[in-house]
């Protein structure tokens, strides 16, 4: 998977390594602020109030 | 995350369809851990940098309202930050301002108030909702306190000091034993001696471990139905709840207290801190 997306980066190796990090960047940012804020109420250690 | 770049060369033999399965979903689960680990940071870490950003926000909004509008709102509204919470034994910076409501949006800013139960200093029950592991965490050593420690709610014109009551083990001796530490002046189990039920407030200890279900511990009197007694026979008190264990949502740690003390704030002079403030006690 990995060898497949580095196969299919445009450019000479300075430009796919930039281009690597700014892909590797945007995917934990994405983790980071749109799923695991969505996935994370229901988590058990939030419940905090009794019913 | 990026492997190698491709040797120059061609290998010798190409892989065939079997390795290359094996290495894709090699691949995946490999990406799955790091996944994991970073949700675990997240949790840990980085739902604390985004609470302490709001909690800073909410800190500086109430100050501005309480310099800026003296008269006070009775009724907050929902989410917003209304009073502040100290706990002096967790150390001197330990401070939240509390909002109202206990929905994700107010306990992602910290501390959040029950909406229907008493305000600071009222009779009733004033009782606050908190995280214990991650979002700032601003209950996580709720178990670590002791009979007689301090929690001081300040609003807009007031100090109250709460100190949490005797514990079910100390009840029984509480008199000639813990009763008599120099802080536990004014703190004494709300049972009542005499009944076989302890009274009103017989199932009223300074900490409780009880089951999620059980909402009767923030009722005006704990663990009592809602109209056990009029407001002019109630104690006021001050209960904060959290998950327990720690990461667990299968229990809730309780932590009841008792008013004992009130400070009008001076006009204009905020700056002046009740002497509760600064004992920290082993």
């Amino acid at each position: 998977m990995y060898a497949w997306i580095w196969r299919h980066l445009p450019g000479p190796l300075a430009v796919r390594v930039l281009t690597a990090i700014v892909l590797i960047a945007g995917v934990i940012a994405l983790l980071m602020f749109v799923i695991f804020p969505a996935i994370e109420p229901s988590l058990p250690f939030n419940q905090v109030t009794t019913e | 995350m990026a492997s190698d770049p491709p040797p120059e060369q061609p290998p010798a033999k190409k892989p065939g369809v079997g390795v290359k399965i094996a290495r894709g979903v090699g691949e995946v689960l490999v990406t799955l851990g790091i996944v994991i680990l970073l949700f675990v940071f997240y949790v840990l870490y980085v739902t604390n940098w985004m609470s302490a950003g709001k909690q800073a926000e909410a800190t500086d909004k109430l100050d501005d309202k309480w310099r800026n509008e003296r008269a006070l709102n009775p009724e907050p509204l929902a989410g917003e930050s209304f009073a502040r919470l100290y706990i002096p034994s967790f150390g001197v910076d330990y401070k939240y301002a509390i909002q109202e409501g206990t929905g994700t949006e107010s306990l992602d800013l910290g501390p959040g108030h029950y909406t229907g139960t008493a305000m600071p200093g009222e009779p009733g029950n004033f009782a606050i909702a908190g995280h214990r592991d991650g979002k700032g965490a601003p209950f996580n050593d709720l178990d670590l306190l002791e009979s007689c420690d301090s929690i001081i709610a300040e609003t807009a014109d007031s100090f109250y000091v709460y100190r949490v009551l005797p514990k079910k083990e100390e009840v029984g001796h509480w008199a000639n034993g813990p009763g008599k530490r120099p802080l536990c002046g004014k703190v004494q189990p709300l049972r009542a001696p005499d009944a076989p039920d302890g009274g009103l407030y017989g199932d009223t200890y300074g900490q409780e471990i009880v089951d999620p279900s059980q909402g009767e511990v923030i009722n005006p009197i704990p663990n009592r139905p809602e109209d056990a007694a009029p407001p002019a026979q109630q104690a006021a008190l001050l209960t904060l709840t959290t998950c327990h264990p720690r990461f667990s949502d299968r229990e809730r740690l309780i932590i009841h207290a008792v008013l004992v003390k009130q400070y009008a704030k001076a006009e204009g002079k905020s700056g002046e801190l009740p002497k509760e403030m600064t004992e920290a006690q082993g």
